[in-house]
């Protein structure tokens, strides 16, 4: 996973079967010291995070389980996902 | 997910069984996090009836593989969505204390009228408030 800011949504009324009605965030991908590396993510969202939030993202098939958990989900087209938003860090 | 640019189309007769009859798209990304795409250009499948000057949302790596039709796929790239809309907040990266932010964010440019297109730069690039 990496840590990122929210810094904007996108909306997209056609989109890949099983993410109807999903949100997808833009996500600004962060280097260790908490600034922005360049990096712009589109991630999938359920926990309802925020412009302006911290948050970490799961990649890979990994990122799949957040909209749905198990084995079967492999039908899924989603390879980034919010998996915690950020409240603090040390 | 990454966003990008439909531009172009590829055609090929002659292709692995398992992509079937799987539309090709050439995309130009806008940003990339996945070292193993890093270049100008990819080719997507695309399910989802993009056109050339489509803003998209391409999905990488294996669970692209879902589209096309199944697991065993030979799929890098898909194209999962079409962008219709688009929030960007440039000015909270450039905030104080944010860092140095995204450099070129890229060019707001969704392929419907002049207006639209104009209403997504100036909230990208000039960060007004959101809605």
């Amino acid at each position: 996973m990496i840590r990122g800011k929210v810094v904007g949504q996108v909306w997209a009324t056609r989109k890949a079967r099983g993410l109807d009605g999903q949100k997808l965030l833009l996500v600004a991908a962060q280097d260790a010291q908490g600034a922005p590396n360049g990096r712009l993510i589109v991630a999938v969202d359920v926990l309802d995070a925020h412009s302006g939030e911290d948050v970490t993202v799961a990649f890979g098939s990994g990122a799949r389980n957040v909209l749905r958990p198990g084995p079967e989900n492999r039908d899924l087209l989603c390879d980034a996902a919010v998996a915690a938003i950020v409240e603090g860090a040390g | 997910m990454i966003l990008g640019r439909v531009v172009g189309e590829i055609w090929a007769t002659r292709r692995d069984a398992r992509l079937g009859g799987a539309k090709l798209l050439v995309i130009r990304p806008h940003g990339i996090y996945e070292p193993a795409f890093a270049g100008r250009h990819l080719v997507a499948t695309d399910d989802v009836h993009a056109g050339v000057g489509d803003e998209v949302i391409v999905c990488l790596g294996a669970p692209a593989r879902a589209s096309a039709g199944g697991n065993d796929t030979p799929v890098d790239a898909a194209v999962l969505g079409v962008v219709d809309r688009l929030d960007f907040e440039a000015a909270r990266l450039a905030a104080p204390g944010a860092g140095p932010g995204i450099r070129r964010p890229f060019t707001v440019d969704l392929s419907g009228t002049g207006e639209s297109a104009g209403q997504a730069g100036a909230a990208g690039l000039g960060g007004e408030a959101r809605r």
